[in-house]
């Protein structure tokens, strides 16, 4: 260890210097990896794209904005993942188009107030979510959040291979074949070392999110009824109030989740995204929540069909929505909804498997980056392949209990969401730790607003499970 | 202006016009902030706060809101099972 090195470091504070220009910069000079190359490399060209603003503005701040767009993209078009395309498409089949296409474009409001944050915080700290816990909170607290993190990450990716296993079962494919060539692409993506390629690669998947499109245009949706729904919020959800209760918490579990606070803060860190680059994540972020809004309302108006032709679907699974749909909006369309279940799913198990990874590497201390090579950072990337093959052969066992799972999955986000916004909120008003970048009066009360907002809907469910006469009154 | 958008990086003045690699460690160096380095990041840690008496309530308070409503889910899920047709 760099005896020099250690002395002069005490406590991190929040710091725009570059590294060059520090005391600190011939002792590191010495100890640089090629983690750090690699992410110099990144910065190398973000500044370079910068620099081109002195030929064509236009052009710089675009190339700037390519080079920058990613974690927040991926983050929201990852949330858009199998279970949650599953409840827009139980909300479409269930109740149509009314109250539940505003819902979803505020759900995602929400998701933006709190991924914003996230942002900050990793731009500022260069520091994963989970380590900022532990270093702030210490290990009791810690491994609580961690705790929290680890159960909802583990069924939510369970639930994500009953999507890639439905989503191709469509087109006759084997649940093995489908699950373990899944697999295989999750590990294809990691197989780069380059934090770069993985997201361009995950990106260039999680665009498939947009097949939901032509897939609402084959069932000829009013566009009429549409717009008035998003303008009236009409008409309302009528039937069971516990199921209607169910979809809404489903519906906001499909937009703010634990995972994404952690994946995302993380992700902008092995970016190497600094203070300056907050405005482009902002843009990076909006884009990821606008883009996720159109799909997840693409799939309301893709099931809607089923709800005005009185088809139940009270009961349905991933492929019989898919099967369901054939006769309104055709082979193709059906095809279409079957593959965007299945990339829904395989984006997401790559996305929260990564999650789980960083945060575990970073409260181990050991290398957490997808930046280091396999054999460097091999405890990070088995975490990685771990959690996801273990959640691929749950799928795979016989009787498994997937229906329960797949009950309680975006519930459980949605429960577990009010402590992980707690520490989200205290963190990013923390001037020890994000200097001038704390939340501002309006970020903090539009936080505290989704939070009060995920409570209420959180007691409310726990007032209808233990007194479920009263909803029936 | 936040400080950190003022400060103009060096590569900005074209003081490196090839890609930084590890065996050009100025360049590294100049690209990135200090408390962005690896070595640095695993000596340097943010230190425990001190949780006040509000903050150890609202986070304790969160923990036993989260246990009741799990407890309540798993219920409320065990009861849709059994209500399936």
């Amino acid at each position: 260890m760099n005896r020099r090195l250690s002395k002069l470091l005490q406590a991190a504070r929040p710091t725009t210097e570059a590294a060059a220009d520090s005391p600190l910069a011939s002792d590191l000079a010495g100890l640089l990896t090629h983690e750090d190359a690699d992410r110099a490399r990144d910065r190398w060209k973000v500044t370079r794209a910068r620099g081109a603003g002195r030929r064509s503005k236009a052009l710089s701040m675009s190339w700037v904005l390519w080079l920058l767009v990613g974690p927040g993209v991926l983050v929201f078009l990852g949330e858009n993942d199998a279970p949650s395309m599953l409840s827009y498409s139980a909300t479409g089949a269930r109740f149509g188009i009314g109250f539940f296409l505003p819902f979803v474009v505020i759900t995602f409001a929400m998701g933006l107030v709190v991924q914003e944050m996230t942002v900050r915080l990793g731009a500022v700290t260069h520091r994963g979510h989970a380590e900022l816990i532990f270093d702030r909170f210490g290990k009791f607290w810690g491994f609580f959040s961690l705790g929290d993190l680890v159960l909802g990450n583990f069924l939510t990716l369970v639930t994500e291979f009953i999507g890639i296993r439905a989503g191709l079962g469509f087109f006759g494919i084997r649940p093995g074949v489908a699950v373990g060539a899944s697999l295989l692409v999750v590990f294809a993506a990691i197989t780069t070392g380059r934090y770069w390629t993985w997201e361009r690669i995950t990106l260039g998947l999680a665009a498939f999110n947009a097949l939901f499109v032509p897939a609402a245009l084959f069932a000829h949706p009013n566009w009429h009824e549409v717009t008035h729904a998003l303008l009236t919020w009409t008409p309302l959800p009528r039937g069971n109030s516990m199921d209607i209760l169910i979809l809404l918490l489903a519906d906001i579990g499909a937009t703010v989740t634990p995972w994404m606070i952690f994946f995302q803060q993380s992700a902008v860190v092995d970016k190497g995204m600094q203070p300056r680059d907050i405005r482009a994540g902002r843009v990076d972020t909006l884009l990821g929540a606008l883009l996720a809004t159109i799909f997840g309302i693409a799939a309301i108006l893709a099931t809607a069909p089923l709800f005005h032709h009185g088809i139940d679907a009270s009961q349905f699974q991933a492929a019989q929505f898919a099967e369901a749909l054939e006769p309104w909006i055709g082979r193709a369309g059906a095809a279409l909804f079957a593959l965007g279940i299945f990339e829904a799913g395989i984006v997401a198990a790559i996305a929260i498997s990564t999650s789980s990874a960083y945060a575990f590497g970073e409260v181990l201390g050991t290398g957490h980056s997808l930046n280091r090579p396999l054999r460097d950072a091999w405890p990070f990337y088995s975490i990685l392949l771990g959690s996801a093959a273990a959640a691929a052969a749950l799928v795979l066992i016989p009787r498994a209990p997937l229906e329960f799972i797949v009950l309680i999955v975006n519930v459980v986000a949605v429960l577990a969401m009010p402590p992980a916004l707690a520490f989200l909120m205290l963190l990013v008003n923390d001037r020890d730790v994000m200097g001038d970048n704390v939340n501002g009066l309006w970020a903090n009360v539009a936080a505290i607003t989704v939070t009060v907002l995920l409570i209420v809907a959180g007691v409310g469910f726990g007032v209808a499970t233990v007194f479920p006469h009263w909803l029936k009154l | 202006m936040n400080p950190a958008d003022a400060r103009p990086e060096r590569i900005e003045n074209d003081a490196y016009s090839a890609a930084p690699g590890i065996d050009d460690p100025q360049a590294v160096l100049s690209v990135l902030e200090a408390d962005q380095i690896v070595a640095a990041k695993q000596r340097m840690h943010f230190g425990r706060r001190k949780l006040s008496r509000g903050v150890s309530i609202l986070l304790w308070g969160m923990r036993v809101y989260v246990v009741i409503m799990m407890v309540l889910l798993v219920i409320s899920a065990i009861r849709g099972i059994h209500s399936a047709p």
